[in-house]
């Protein structure tokens, strides 16, 4: 039997005051991992009620993890044991399907080696919490491919080289995503092909930047056959925002702030997801192997719980596909 | 090791979790050595938080039924009740886990947060704006809109009520948004607010047919009545406190 399409949110939850997702005090104040996990605990007790069984971590999770100027703050995960393996006993216990998404600051692939060295440091904490947590392979660390810089092939190549250099800690748990302006899925299928690196299909990503006229099942079917048949893979479904933007300028001749209407940017987010969108994408993958999807829009828990309504509103037949 | 409330600026916003003392070993720990315990079995749904606060039962006698103390928390820690009380190795509860909070200085708060009907507190999450403000255990709550408007219309009225009152144990507690203890019985009063995005929240509502077995009377307003009409509302509070000989002093 099929499991059921998970469907998980990202970071922040909005559907109950006050739960934060990681501790953001300032380092003068001594934000430790260990408080961030008691966050993590009770994001995962708020998930358990609601039956969300898929959710990224906060990319704060270790405060200061790897700020170079700051060693106090680099052993938090020796420090955490115990605290991460009871966590990651609570995620399992429920079923949680766990990612992260590093900042757009980690590039693999820049030129600039401490740059790519901080990177690999931060990829590194990452999967090492998920290792700690003992979290099973559907458990990774998404990334995209980075700069384009000196040109799109040598950048793909460069990334390719990097990855080789990764530990294996971080090449078990990394998955590479299309982006949305610069590397699409032709390019990750190239890296693929060299590394064996599983790959998170993005659509709204597609729509934006396919240079190749990849239709978009097709792009899918290739992204889902990269993981191993027995991981489930996982995609990124969102929205592109359609309303007019807001946007402050400065008037030339007084000097003041000015707000102006613009055209919306198709690569935005919306605030939740567009149901009819979301099931003519499902109808159109229903022959493919299963996946997860993760929900990328500013409404987070709340856009999900509404594309439940939305599902058994509206398409009733694909209900218990999704959970 | 503590000191007056003369603490540098903190965030309003900063999230607290009011624990319970019940003894004077635990106040003295948390005082002298720097933490509080909750066991992982029976830990609420919230148990994260940049300040403990401490209410503290009727054992501790002037200072009882109160929280006088909150504290910044350093870290949390897993350790098994071995690890954390060497003392009792031969303790039956020995090898359970419990988290281990570790916390800065203890400060004073300028006034005691009361609990006038001397209710029972469990834990409690709010903020530090709330926990500084805050007159009596019942506004350490955040409330909704509908809610709060009721709760203020209640305590105008002069009618005690106790919100969010907590019956059974985690994690199979419910919790009744208004609670009035009378002299010849009890009133729930369920506010049905717009539906609760909070799935925990919504999980912990008590069924009706529950509350009255249990010998609630059981009173529901929707969000409309509390808006259109919130003294409406509060006027059909105050008939039934009235039918049940008034209030009574205690939640017992």
């Amino acid at each position: 039997m099929t499991l059921p399409i998970r469907l998980g949110f990202v970071v922040k939850v909005l559907g109950r005051a006050g739960l934060k997702e990681h501790d953001s005090r300032r380092w003068q104040n001594n934000p430790h991992l260990s408080v961030s996990l008691a966050y993590l605990r009770d994001i995962f007790e708020y998930l358990r009620a609601g039956q969300i069984t898929m959710y990224r971590i906060s990319s704060d999770l270790a405060p200061y993890a790897t700020h170079p100027d700051m060693p106090q703050f680099h052993n938090q995960l020796d420090e955490c044991a115990a605290e991460l393996a009871v966590v990651g006993d609570l995620a399992r216990a429920i079923g949680l399907r766990l990612s992260f998404h590093p900042s757009q600051y980690v590039i693999l692939n820049s030129p600039d080696e401490a740059l790519t060295a901080k990177s690999v440091w931060d990829l590194r904490v990452q999967a090492e919490i998920l290792d700690r947590m003992a979290l099973g392979p559907e458990a990774v660390v998404v990334t995209h491919v980075g700069g384009i810089y000196e040109g799109r092939e040598p950048a793909r190549e460069r990334f390719v080289r990097r990855w080789e250099q990764l530990s294996p800690v971080v090449q078990e748990r990394l998955v590479l995503e299309n982006d949305d302006v610069r590397f699409g899925v032709a390019d990750t299928l190239w890296i693929h092909r060299r590394t064996g690196i599983r790959l998170v299909f993005d659509n709204l990503h597609h729509h934006n930047h396919n240079p190749d006229g990849i239709p978009l099942r097709d792009a899918l079917a290739s992204c889902l056959a990269t993981w191993p048949a027995d991981v489930r893979p996982k995609i990124h479904f969102s929205s592109p925002r359609t309303e007019m933007r807001i946007v402050q300028r400065q008037d030339k001749e007084t000097g003041r702030k000015v707000d102006e209407l613009q055209q919306p940017v198709w690569t935005r987010h919306s605030d939740f997801i567009h149901p009819f969108e979301f099931i003519d994408f499902l109808r159109a993958a229903a022959d493919l192997r299963p996946f997860d999807v993760m929900l990328e829009c500013k409404a987070k828990d709340l856009a999900l719980l509404r594309l439940r309504d939305d599902l058994a509103r509206y398409a009733p037949d694909l209900q218990d596909r999704v959970t | 090791m503590t000191e007056q409330s003369d603490a540098p600026y903190t965030p309003d916003h900063a999230p607290v979790l009011v624990a319970v003392l019940n003894n004077q070993p635990d106040f003295e720990r948390a005082r002298d050595d720097g933490w509080y315990r909750i066991p992982l079995k029976r830990a609420p749904r919230r148990i994260a938080a940049e300040y403990l606060a401490f209410y503290q039962t009727g054992a501790f006698g002037d200072e009882g039924c109160a929280v006088n103390w909150y504290a910044p928390v350093r870290r949390f820690q897993v350790l098994s009740r071995a690890e954390l009380l060497p003392d009792e190795p031969d303790h039956p509860r020995a090898g359970d886990l419990y988290y281990r909070i570790e916390i800065g200085p203890l400060q004073r708060l300028a006034a005691p947060v009361t609990s006038p009907r001397l209710r029972r507190v469990t834990f409690i999450p709010t903020t530090l704006g709330r926990l500084l403000a805050a007159r009596e255990v019942n506004d350490l709550w955040q409330r909704d809109d509908v809610q709060g408007r009721l709760w203020a219309a209640l305590r105008e009225a002069g009618l005690l009520a106790e919100y969010r009152y907590q019956l059974g144990e985690p994690p199979n507690e419910t919790l009744i948004d208004f609670a009035l203890f009378c002299r010849d019985g009890r009133i729930a009063v369920l506010c049905e607010a717009a539906p609760d995005p909070d799935p925990d929240l919504r999980e912990r509502r008590p069924a009706e047919y529950d509350l009255v077995a249990a010998g609630w009377q059981v009173m529901q307003f929707s969000a409309r009545q509390v808006t259109d009409s919130v003294a409406g509302c509060v006027e059909q509070v105050a008939a039934l406190v009235r039918q049940l000989g008034g209030q009574a002093a205690t939640t017992e």
